[in-house]
């Protein structure tokens, strides 16, 4: 299962009884507006970047490689009327950096920005495995 | 006169075995320590120096050959503890930890230009030490050195 995968289960039964869902889509943008905007209280996360590091070469070719996965999970909601949830849900996506198995580093960073009357929340997983 | 490349990756090789035939590179039955990070090969003359009131530098003259081989390696777990599949040779039997603490004296041979036919490469016996396996999180993978005390000279040859 990929990375991506397991956060989204993660979160899917984490949030399950909030009023926010998880979709399975990528958040692409839905005219000139990106799909968490026009939906809000929908979590989005996006495709996988993987980066993948020699860690160490041997003289035989044996190489190690650390690989480097980043996911951003996105959310809009109302900036005006904040639902009472948000916080429940922006602590199931912090907590949810533990779903990767024997990461050698994990880190999840949450930002958030307002536009209008609409707050977006971003937040990046950065998993590095071996 | 050239350079010797090794990072195509079938130059530098150490193959181990307590028979000295099986030891040559591209035996059959000789362990080929694999995952090598770097490997040295040691080879000096003992020296004693002395002064003299007639001189005002030092003078030395050479005693015995004092020679080893150390290298550092990523630790394969069935060259390290053994896989007990090679009646032939004890090494991979045993591996490198049981090798050294039986305190085996094995037969190696130190290729510079791989395992083909007029390659280049060093030879010996001698017992196996230094190892020290460490691990950190960081590190993410058990590296340990290793060193061969050289019982003897070393002797160069080409592959047959």
């Amino acid at each position: 299962m990929s990375i991506r995968d397991s956060l989204k289960a993660n979160v899917t039964t984490a949030i399950g009884s909030t009023n926010f869902k998880v979709s399975s889509e990528l958040p692409w943008n839905s005219g000139d507006q990106p799909l968490n905007e026009k939906n809000k209280r929908v979590v989005y996360f996006s495709a996988e970047d993987v980066t993948k590091t020699q860690l160490y070469r041997t003289l035989d070719q044996g190489d190690v490689y650390s690989t480097e996965t980043v996911v951003t999970a996105i959310f809009s909601v109302d900036a005006k009327n904040l639902p009472t949830d948000t916080q429940t849900v922006l602590d199931a996506l912090l907590a949810a950096v533990d779903v990767v198995d024997s990461p050698q580093s994990a880190e999840v960073i949450s930002e958030q920005e307002i536009e209008d009357d609409i707050i977006t929340y971003s937040v990046e997983y950065n998993f590095v495995t071996i | 006169m050239s350079v010797i490349n090794v990072t195509d990756g079938t130059k530098a090789r150490l193959t181990l075995s307590n028979v000295s035939v099986d030891a040559i590179p591209g035996a059959t039955n000789g362990l080929e320590v694999p995952l090598i990070q770097d490997i040295t090969v040691t080879a000096t003359p003992g020296t004693v120096r002395y002064s003299t009131l007639d001189s005002d530098a030092s003078s030395a003259f050479t005693t015995v050959n004092e020679n080893s081989v150390s290298l550092n390696v990523l630790v394969d777990d069935a060259v390290f503890f053994g896989d007990g599949t090679d009646a032939d040779n004890s090494v991979t039997n045993e591996g490198l930890f049981g090798t050294s603490k039986a305190k085996t004296e094995v037969f190696f041979t130190v290729a510079f230009e791989g395992t083909d036919s007029g390659a280049r490469y060093l030879s010996g016996k001698g017992f196996i030490g230094g190892l020290a396996p460490t691990a950190s999180v960081d590190q993410a993978v058990w590296i340990t050195p290793l060193e061969i005390i050289v019982n003897g000279e070393l002797t160069s040859a080409t592959v047959s």
